[in-house]
C-alpha cells in the first residue's frame, strides 16, 4: 500500500512538491507573525494601557464632569475648555511656562555648544571635568534644590554672597516674582545642561577630521572654523537639542515643586501649566476640569513641535 | 573682558567650570555641617565646620531606612519589568520577519512625543480603578515599558550578524532559546546602561509617586524629603543634611558608573528627564 501510494509520477508530483513548498513557507511566515506578537505583547500592552488609550481618555474626560466613584459624570460639552480659557492663573500659567522654556532653549542651546567646545580635548583630566559637569543631571532634584533654596536666600545665601563680593546691588532670587523663575531656570540649567554637553561632544567627535583641517590649512580662523564648518556640520544635532530641550521644559515638575515650595509662588510667578494640572486634579479632585487643561498644554506642544520642524528644515544642514 | 579671559589656558578654564558645576552640592555640605551661629553669617564661608550631629538629629525624624528601602524596591522591579518588556520587543523588531515591522516601531517612537501632560489624569483613574491606588504597583507599573529600552536594544540586536540566526535555526534552535543564549549574553552592557537609566529615572521621581500614594509606607525617598522639607523649612543645617545623605547614594552610584552613563547618553540620544 504504502509503496504503491508513494509512487510517483513525475511532473504532478513537482507541481505538488512546488504548492507544499508554498505552503510550508506561509505557514511559516504565518508562524513568524505569531512569534512577533508574542514578543511585543507585553510592552505593547503597557504603551496601550498606559500611553496610548489614557491619551484619548483625557481627551474624553475633559468634556464630562468627571468623578472617582458612584458619582454620576454628565457631559457638558466645551465648558472646562472655555472655563480654563478665561481662568488667569490659567493663562499666566501658559505664560509662565512659555517664560521658563524661553529662558531655557537658549541658554541650553548656547551653554552646551560653549562647554562642548572647551572641553572638547582627549584624556582623563578632560574626561574628569565632563564628569564634573554632568554630576548634577544624576542628582534628584528635590534633594539638590534644597541646597540651592539656601544659595539662593537673600540673607544669607551663596548667590547674594557672590553678587555682594563682586560689588553687584543683591536679588530676592526666588521670593522675588521678578526673578523667581530666571532662578529656577538657573537651577535646571546647572542640572540639566551635562546632559547635551556630552551629546555635542558625540556630535563633533563624529566630525570628519579632514574637512576642519583643511579649513585650518586655509588659514581659516578659530571662529570661523565654528560658524562656518562645525556648527553646521552639528546642526541636526543642535535642532535634536532643540527638540527634547523644549519638549523637556514645558513637562518641568521637579524642580519647580521644589524651589516654590509647591505653591507655584511668589504672587504666581512660577505656576506652570504642568503644575496647575498637578493641583487641580490632585489637590482639588478635578480631574475633568484637570484635564481639559492638560488637552489645551498638549495642543500647545504640539503646535510648537511642528513649528519647530518646519523652521528645521530652512536651518539644519543635513549631510 | 573676553580677552583676558582668552589669556586663561583650557585646563585651567576648564577646571574653574568644572568646579563651579560642584559648587552647590559642596556648598550643600558646607551648610550641613555648620555650627549654628556660622550658618547665619553674611557673607557665607566655604569652609568646614565638622558639626556632624545635625545629621543624627535629621536622620531620626523620619523613617528614612523604609523610604530608601521602598525606593530600591520600586527602582528594582520596575527594571526587570522593564528590561524583559524591552527585551522581548527589541528582540521582534530586529530578528523576527513580518509584515508591518517598521510600522510598529514608529508607533513605539512616537510615544516619545506624547507628552505626559496627556495620560497623568487617565492614569490616576485606570490605577484607581484597578484598586492600585497607594501601592508600590501603582509607581511600578506605568513604566513597564520603556521605549529608551527597545529603542536601544534593537539597534543593538541589528548589529549582531544575521547569519547567528541562520546557523541557529538549522540547528533546530527556536527564537526564545536564541535569545536567551546567544543574543542576551552579548548585550549585558547595554542591558546595564538601560537598568542604570531607568533607576536613576525612578529614583528621581517625584510628580507621579506624589499623586498616586499618600501612606508613607510606600512613598519613596524624594516624596519623603519633599515632606521633610515642608516641615523644617526654617532649620537649614537640618535641610542640608538630609539633602546630602539622600543624594549621595546617586552621587556615588553616578561616579563608579558615569563610563556606561555616558556612552548611553551619546548613542541613545533618546530621552532626558
Amino acid at each position: 500500500m504504502g509503496i504503491l501510494q508513494s509512487t510517483p509520477v513525475s511532473d504532478v508530483s513537482g507541481l505538488e512538491a512546488e504548492r507544499s513548498l508554498l505552503r510550508k513557507k506561509r505557514a511559516a511566515r504565518l508562524r513568524q507573525a505569531w512569534m512577533a506578537l508574542l514578543f511585543l505583547a507585553p510592552a505593547a500592552l503597557f504603551l496601550l494601557v498606559f500611553v496610548y488609550l489614557p491619551s484619548f481618555v483625557a481627551l474624553a474626560i475633559a468634556f464630562f464632569h468627571y468623578h472617582l466613584g458612584g458619582a454620576s459624570s454628565p457631559y457638558i460639552g466645551m465648558t472646562n475648555f472655555s472655563d480654563a480659557l478665561q481662568f488667569n492663573i490659567f493663562q499666566k500659567s501658559l505664560l509662565n511656562t512659555g517664560y521658563y522654556a524661553l529662558l531655557m532653549v537658549p541658554s541650553i542651546l548656547i551653554v552646551s555648544v560653549c562647554l562642548a567646545l572647551l572641553l572638547n580635548r582627549v584624556g582623563t583630566y578632560y574626561n574628569f571635568l565632563r564628569t564634573l559637569v554632568l554630576l548634577p543631571y544624576a542628582t534628584p532634584a528635590v534633594g539638590t534644590a534644597i541646597g540651592w533654596l539656601w544659595i539662593f536666600n537673600p540673607t544669607y545665601g551663596l548667590a547674594n554672597g557672590f553678587l555682594h563680593w563682586l560689588g553687584l546691588p543683591v536679588s530676592g532670587w526666588l521670593q522675588s516674582p521678578r526673578m523667581a523663575m530666571p532662578s529656577i531656570a538657573i537651577y535646571s540649567l546647572w542640572h540639566g545642561v551635562g546632559f547635551d554637553v556630552i551629546i555635542v561632544l558625540a556630535a563633533i567627535a563624529g566630525l570628519p577630521k579632514q574637512m576642519l583641517e583643511a579649513a585650518a590649512v586655509d588659514g581659516a580662523s578659530a571662529w570661523k572654523r565654528f560658524w562656518k564648518v562645525t556648527l553646521p556640520l552639528i546642526s541636526p544635532t543642535m535642532f535634536f537639542i532643540l527638540i527634547i530641550t523644549t519638549i523637556g521644559t514645558l513637562q518641568s515638575f521637579s524642580q519647580i515643586y521644589a524651589l516654590s515650595g509647591g505653591t507655584g509662588g511668589p504672587e504666581y510667578s512660577t505656576m506652570t501649566t504642568l503644575l496647575l494640572i498637578y493641583d487641580t486634579a490632585f489637590k482639588y479632585s478635578h480631574l475633568s476640569y484637570g484635564s481639559a487643561m492638560a488637552i489645551l498644554m498638549v495642543i500647545v506642544i504640539i503646535v510648537l513641535t511642528l513649528t519647530q520642524r518646519y523652521a528645521s528644515k530652512r536651518f539644519v544642514f543635513y549631510q | 573682558m573676553a580677552r583676558a579671559l582668552k589669556k586663561i589656558p583650557r585646563p585651567v578654564f576648564g577646571l574653574l567650570i568644572g568646579l563651579s558645576f560642584l559648587l552647590p552640592l559642596y556648598f550643600t555640605l558646607v551648610t550641613s555641617l555648620d555650627t549654628k551661629a556660622d550658618v547665619f553669617r553674611f557673607p557665607p564661608h566655604l569652609t568646614f565646620d565638622w558639626q556632624w550631629s545635625v545629621y543624627a538629629r535629621a536622620w531620626h525624624m523620619f523613617r528614612w531606612p523604609m523610604y530608601f528601602g521602598n525606593t530600591v524596591l520600586i527602582a528594582a522591579v520596575t527594571i526587570a519589568l522593564a528590561l524583559t518588556t524591552s527585551i522581548l520587543a527589541a528582540y521582534a523588531l530586529s530578528f523576527i520577519e513580518f509584515r508591518g515591522r517598521n510600522l510598529v516601531f514608529s508607533l513605539i517612537l512616537l510615544v516619545l512625543m506624547i507628552p505626559a501632560e496627556a495620560h497623568l489624569i487617565p492614569n490616576y483613574i485606570t490605577l484607581a480603578k484597578m484598586n492600585l491606588v497607594d501601592t508600590y504597583w501603582a509607581q511600578i507599573l506605568p513604566y513597564g515599558a520603556s521605549v529608551f529600552g527597545i529603542f536601544l536594544l534593537r539597534q543593538f540586536f541589528l548589529t549582531l550578524p544575521k547569519d547567528y540566526w541562520e546557523a541557529a535555526r538549522m540547528d533546530g534552535c527556536g527564537h526564545l532559546r536564541f535569545l536567551w543564549s546567544v543574543a542576551l549574553p552579548q548585550c549585558k552592557p547595554i542591558l546595564f546602561t538601560i537598568g542604570l537609566y531607568i533607576f536613576i529615572g525612578s529614583w528621581n521621581s517625584l510628580m507621579w509617586p506624589l499623586m498616586v500614594t499618600q501612606s508613607h509606607h510606600v512613598q519613596p525617598v524624594e516624596v519623603a524629603l519633599a515632606r521633610f522639607l515642608d516641615g523644617n523649612s526654617v532649620d537649614w543645617r537640618r535641610l542640608s543634611a538630609a539633602s546630602v545623605f539622600t543624594t549621595l547614594p546617586v552621587v556615588i552610584m553616578f561616579l563608579i558608573f558615569q563610563k556606561h552613563i555616558i556612552r548611553g547618553i551619546s548613542r541613545g540620544e533618546g530621552v532626558k528627564g
